[in-house]
């Protein structure tokens, strides 16, 4: 088995008196989607930051690819990372928001930049009619495909998703998670992604872990997961949202 | 790391074969894109790939590779077969993925600009002025009729936030209003003791620190400021609200934004603006006496005396009259572009901008008005 892809060791995160993590360890396998779930507050979107880079932690270590992530350090280009509500920026076109980790990483030829970005945003499953358009020109599913295009711009083999289908109606949130599955699939990504949907963990992740407390108390394959014995997985899973999820997968897991 | 993208074009039997050799990535295929888009116009359609010597490859790699095979072209070629040669997992599920999203058709071109949209551009420009004065004037009625019925039961004004924004807008104002007015007193005084000088007038230099500040300098720093300041900050925070339909939620519970929002402002920039045109005024008096002292070694008592003596209290009140109308224009402009902020980031920063060009053009013209009909009623 090949090296994980982020392994955090004993990761310690405090706000003032309030411990968010406390000694939390986590391998994500290289070429799984691995979903994070857990209590709101518990520091889910703060390990996607400090994975990323973005936020300090006090203690222990993140690893990416094997280099050590530092708080304001430079980001790795292998990253991908799409953010809550997409996070496009609202004066560029939806090709120009694509065009932007190009211009700013790359010394591509503007003909090339713009054809790539098309061939992104056409492989998100945004037709070429979309992509003169502003962020505010169109609706939150197809906000969300865009920064998906934006976020794959540089080919990253890892791909960090904070809350990919909140907000959208369960139709589209559907379609973006067998989106993520198929892109996933076809370039080989590494997915890690914070949620809070209980479709997209039974149709999407390979692994959940389940942070609890400042640690993962639970991680591994839904099956394992939904039957563990753990307080707060028990009331998640066995929760009636729960139980109509894994209800309407069932069939489907069973193949 | 990754070694350089590098091809051939070999003949095998009788296909033509493109030979890919080294990383076919984001970093490194790009410097190829020349190269490859005319060997695609010239000969790309019918070859083959051979993908045995390929190391690594991404969706941009992949890309450029079936776009030569297409033809060179970014759009359309798409029934061209693919015909792959030798063993490469990655290549073939990427090259299938990067035909599966090529742009079908041509490229939309872009008209150029003609005489005729230049006119149009010039004509939308002319209309939007036109439609900004009307949406200003309306928008002012609006707020005095607000006002009025707020006068007929003042039990519905909100005063924590009129005197909240009193201390923001006005108190925290004070200030700055207070030293910028002081050093333009203090300019007019010197550069009067020095031209006036020359004629041999370099007494008058107290008159005219007097009558330009109290009339004119005072007050039309002070509305500046306050647009700078104020209005901008209004505009911006009425904008966020209105962003985030905090505007919407109030209109819900039944609360008139005009009422809530607008109204505090206006009233509290009504009280506040005199008051610190009044500072603004008394600041520039003592700026000028301090370039009396200095060049003209005027004491602090013979500068008043002399204001007292050659200058009429009415510049005075004519500077002062000002304010409350330069106020209102103030909060109204500001209030009206924070409550027209659209749905995006793009349209704040435009509001905040029109918001304080628009105050400060009208409040120098409205001044320039004032001077023509005071000076015609002579006062």
């Amino acid at each position: 088995m090949s090296a994980p892809a982020i392994k955090v060791r004993g990761l310690v995160t405090r706000f003032g008196d309030n411990v968010v993590h406390d000694g939390l360890d986590l391998d994500v396998r290289t070429g799984e989607i691995l979903a994070v779930i857990g209590p709101s507050g518990c520091g889910k979107s703060v390990l996607l930051r400090e994975i990323i880079g973005l936020d300090p932690f006090q203690a222990g270590a993140i690893e990416v690819f094997g280099e050590a992530v530092e708080a304001g350090g430079a980001r790795a280009r292998r990253m991908g990372v799409m953010f809550q509500d997409g996070a496009l920026f609202s004066r560029l076109t939806l090709k120009e928001n694509v065009e932007a980790p190009f211009k700013e990483h790359t010394k591509m030829a503007p003909a090339l930049m713009s054809e790539l970005a098309e061939l992104k945003l056409i492989m998100a499953g945004l037709g070429p009619e979309t992509h003169d358009l502003k962020p505010a020109q169109i609706s939150g599913g197809m906000r969300k495909r865009a920064a998906l295009a934006r976020a794959l711009a540089l080919d990253p083999e890892l791909l960090l998703l904070d809350e990919p289908t909140a907000g959208l109606d369960p139709v589209t949130a559907g379609k973006f998670d067998k989106l993520i599955e198929e892109l996933a699939e076809a370039l080989s990504l590494t997915v890690f992604l914070v949620t809070h949907d209980l479709d997209t963990l039974f149709e999407t992740a390979d692994r959940i872990a389940v942070l609890n407390e400042g640690k993962v108390a639970v991680i591994g394959p839904i099956d394992e997961v939904s039957a563990s014995a753990h307080p707060w997985v028990k009331e998640y899973f066995r929760g009636p949202r729960g139980r109509a999820a894994a209800g309407a997968h069932a069939p489907a897991r069973g193949r | 790391m990754s070694a350089a993208a590098t091809y051939e074009v070999r003949q095998d039997g009788g296909a033509r074969v493109l030979a890919l050799h080294g990383d076919w990535t984001v970093e490194t295929a790009p410097s190829l894109d020349a190269d490859l888009r005319a060997l695609g116009e010239r000969e790309g359609a019918g070859l083959a790939v051979d993908v045995s010597g390929l190391g690594r490859i991404d969706v941009a790699g992949a890309f450029l590779i079936d776009r030569t095979v297409r033809g060179g072209h970014a759009r359309g070629g798409l029934d061209t077969p693919m015909v792959v040669h030798g063993a490469h997992a990655a290549a073939e599920r990427l090259l299938s993925v990067a035909r599966g999203a090529a742009a079908p058709g041509e490229a939309r071109t872009r008209a150029p600009l003609t005489l005729t949209d230049l006119v149009a551009i010039v004509g939308r420009w002319v209309a939007e002025f036109a439609h900004e004065a009307v949406e200003t004037v309306a928008f002012l009625g609006e707020t005095l009729f607000v006002l009025g019925r707020l006068a007929l039961n003042p039990r519905r004004i909100r005063w924590t936030s009129v005197v909240s924004v009193m201390e923001m807008a006005g108190l925290n104002a004070l200030p700055i209003i207070a030293v910028l007015s002081f050093f333009v007193g203090l300019v007019i005084a010197y550069l009067g003791a020095r031209i006036l000088g020359d004629f041999g007038a370099s007494v008058f230099t107290v008159e005219l620190v007097g009558v330009s500040v109290m009339r004119e300098f005072g007050v039309v720093i002070t509305a500046v400021l306050l647009a700078g300041r104020t209005d901008s900050s209004f505009t911006a925070e009425i904008g966020a609200m209105k962003m985030r339909q905090e505007v919407d939620a109030m209109r819900v519970m039944g609360i008139h934004p005009m009422e809530a929002l607008t109204a505090p402002r206006v009233i509290a920039m009504l009280v506040m603006t005199p008051l610190l045109t009044f500072t603004a005024i008394i600041a520039g008096l003592f700026g000028g006496w301090v370039a009396c002292a200095g060049y003209l070694g005027t004491s602090l008592d013979m500068f008043f005396q002399r204001i007292q003596d050659g200058v009429p209290a009415q510049h005075f009140w004519v500077g002062m009259s000002k304010s409350p109308v330069f106020a209102l224009v103030l909060a109204s402009v500001g209030c009206r572009h924070g409550l027209a902020v659209g749905g995006d980031v793009g349209s704040l920063g435009r509001r905040v901008t029109d918001s304080v060009v628009q105050a400060i053009f009208i409040i120098i013209m409205l001044d320039a008005a004032f001077a023509l009909w005071f000076l015609e009623i002579d006062i």
